[in-house]
């Protein structure tokens, strides 16, 4: 357990090695958030309902994505796919390590890297937005299912960085591009996926990543009973084991196929 | 006993063959060939504890391969392998406490961070203890001479520098068993020799077992009794280092300094002296190891001569004759 505190307090070093990269990346999270932000608000002074969302829900949508975003999308743990495509994996894999807890240690210090600054940014847009935020009936609830959100967008996260060990061409990225391209639609992270129409909901509804950021957030703003709620903790566990099972599949294959041929 | 023992080691890789150009590209698309490459081709040897061996062969030999399906990186295609008792592909932390791979070309150190950090991390990596830790470490930062380079970002390091330090962090946990690919490459000869006498010396003081690969003749003639020369994937060669002289080496070199004008049509009436090096009026001949002396009488009689040195061939030259596939019969 010691070697992953020490990995999880090295990779805050590491991350606050750079100030200027930090403060960067801190400014695009900001501005993706005041981006939809602004963009809602311009949309809710028009309109006075949008697919029942009232002004105030919409904005809470935004601002609870935007938490969201820092604790279960932001993620450090594509760098496995970089070291299997380059053959760095041989490093770890000659230790006595877990090359899985040991990016989930590196994951889980990003996200309270980012966390803890997020913190700090959303109390003041807070203050200078002033919007009314619908508060939570179901705050541990919540908690407890964006942790499991946390968790599923790992597992699926480190099975695409598995594709480099059969396509190591330029590390893998060509595939997690448009993965991060139909993820950031279709988790619903920018969009209330509700306000679809009802067949395309049905389609979200079945697809694990509504269950990252969409349906969470309808857990905060009360927009949920509890069937529902039961659901939504279901279909995500489902997802969850789903994931770690192919997960674990696929990567004994690929240990067997990492030839480390040159790598 | 032996630490190390392979035999009949087989290791094939798949390789997609691409046809050059675009038009290859665009085919390759649809449609990809695949080849089976053989990396190690039924390779057998075993090492006893307490041995530094080193690897030769050219590039695309087998060498690193071997040393990766030793590492247990790599899942050998067919034969039986074992390290200290251990299969290595099982990757059981108990083989991997013991043992070390150090790649000259992959860093496991953290670039952003000071190489120290990455020092403590392989100490609970290893579980190490706190006081086994700080002795080995002092001793390694002695050894190496690493004092001034423990607190400084690795990216700032100068290639040498790294290298030390990646040689330190593969240590402190006192491998038994530490395989090398390449760990002088791209290092200029002052640090090359460095190593080298840093290597000899943890050889001796730990009593551990030590595989090395080097394009360099001097790291393995300094170091290792043993080699093993791999070429296409099998062994050519396995045994001490000046028996490959006795078994290979049945030219003898003439050096030969001539007085006044010589041309090299001159030298026809000696058939049995082949030309291998003419810068006037310096030449080297050479000979057939039983027809050296005849031949230096000739030459000395036909000929007028300052100067004439008969030597052994040098272990470089029988390896590229080995390996450009000369006949050496």
């Amino acid at each position: 357990m010691k070697k992953y505190w020490l990995i999880f307090r090295l990779s805050w070093q590491n991350a606050l090695t750079y100030r200027l990269n930090f403060v960067m990346w801190r400014v695009r999270s900001i501005i993706g958030f005041l981006a939809s932000y602004l963009f809602w608000l311009a949309i809710v002074n028009s309109n006075q309902n949008i697919a029942g969302y009232n002004p105030s829900l919409l904005l809470t949508y935004i601002f609870v994505s935007a938490f969201l975003r820092n604790l279960v999308l932001s993620n450090v743990s594509y760098g496995a796919c970089v070291e299997i495509a380059g053959g760095d994996l041989s490093n770890y894999l000659i230790k006595p390590l877990g090359y899985f807890k040991y990016w989930l240690t590196r994951d889980l210090a990003d996200k309270a890297l980012n966390l803890s600054f997020f913190s700090v940014e959303i109390i003041i847009f807070y203050l200078i937005l002033k919007p009314q935020i619908v508060l939570t009936q179901h705050l541990w609830l919540f908690l407890a299912i964006s942790f499991l959100a946390a968790l599923l967008y790992f597992f699926l996260s480190f099975l695409i960085s598995t594709y480099a060990f059969w396509h190591p061409e330029h590390n893998g990225w060509p595939f997690r591009f448009l993965f991060i391209m139909l993820l950031d639609f279709l988790s619903g992270s920018s969009i209330p996926l509700d306000i679809f129409p009802p067949q395309i909901v049905k389609i979200f509804q079945v697809l694990p990543f509504s269950y990252l950021v969409f349906y969470p957030n309808q857990i905060w703003l009360n927009r949920v009973n509890t069937n529902q709620i039961i659901n939504i903790f279901l279909i995500t566990s489902f997802w969850l084991i789903a994931f770690y099972l192919i997960f674990r599949l696929v990567w004994r294959r690929g240990l067997k196929n990492y030839s480390a041929y040159g790598r | 006993m032996s630490v190390i023992s392979v035999s009949n080691l087989k290791k094939y890789y798949r390789v997609y063959k691409k046809e050059p150009g675009l038009a290859g590209s665009i085919k390759s698309l649809f449609h990809r060939k695949y080849e089976d490459v053989k990396a190690v081709n039924d390779i057998s040897f075993s090492i006893s504890e307490g041995e530094l061996v080193g690897f030769i062969g050219p590039n695309g030999a087998g060498k690193t391969t071997t040393l990766k399906v030793l590492s247990g990186l790599l899942y050998p295609t067919a034969g039986a392998v074992q390290v200290l008792g251990f299969t290595p592909f099982d990757r059981k932390p108990a083989f991997q406490k013991q043992f070390s791979l150090v790649m000259g070309q992959k860093n496991q150190l953290w670039w952003d961070l000071p190489a120290l950090d990455s020092f403590l991390l392989n100490k609970e990596i290893y579980e190490i203890p706190n006081d086994q830790f700080q002795a080995t470490l002092t001793q390694l930062v002695e050894m190496l001479s690493l004092k001034e380079f423990l607190k400084v970002q690795v990216r700032k390091l100068s290639l040498g520098q790294r290298m030390k330090c990646e040689l330190a962090a593969s240590l402190l946990h006192s491998p038994k068993v530490l395989f090398l690919d390449e760990p002088t490459i791209g290092l200029d000869v002052v640090m090359q020799k460095k190593i080298r006498d840093f290597l000899k010396d943890y050889n001796q003081k730990f009593q551990a077992t030590i595989i090395l690969t080097s394009h360099y003749m001097d790291d393995v003639k300094e170091l290792c009794n043993r080699v093993i020369i791999i070429d296409k994937g099998q062994i050519f060669f396995d045994g001490r280092l000046d028996q490959i002289i006795k078994k290979y080496a049945d030219h003898k070199t003439l050096e030969v300094i001539f007085e006044g004008p010589i041309e090299k049509p001159d030298f026809k009436i000696i058939p049995d002296a082949k030309i291998s090096d003419y810068s006037p009026p310096r030449v080297i001949f050479s000979v057939k190891r039983r027809l050296a002396n005849q031949v230096a009488a000739k030459l000395l009689t036909k000929f007028h001569v300052a100067d004439l040195n008969i030597t052994e061939s040098s272990i470089e030259d029988i390896i590229r004759e080995v390996f450009t596939g000369r006949d050496l019969s």
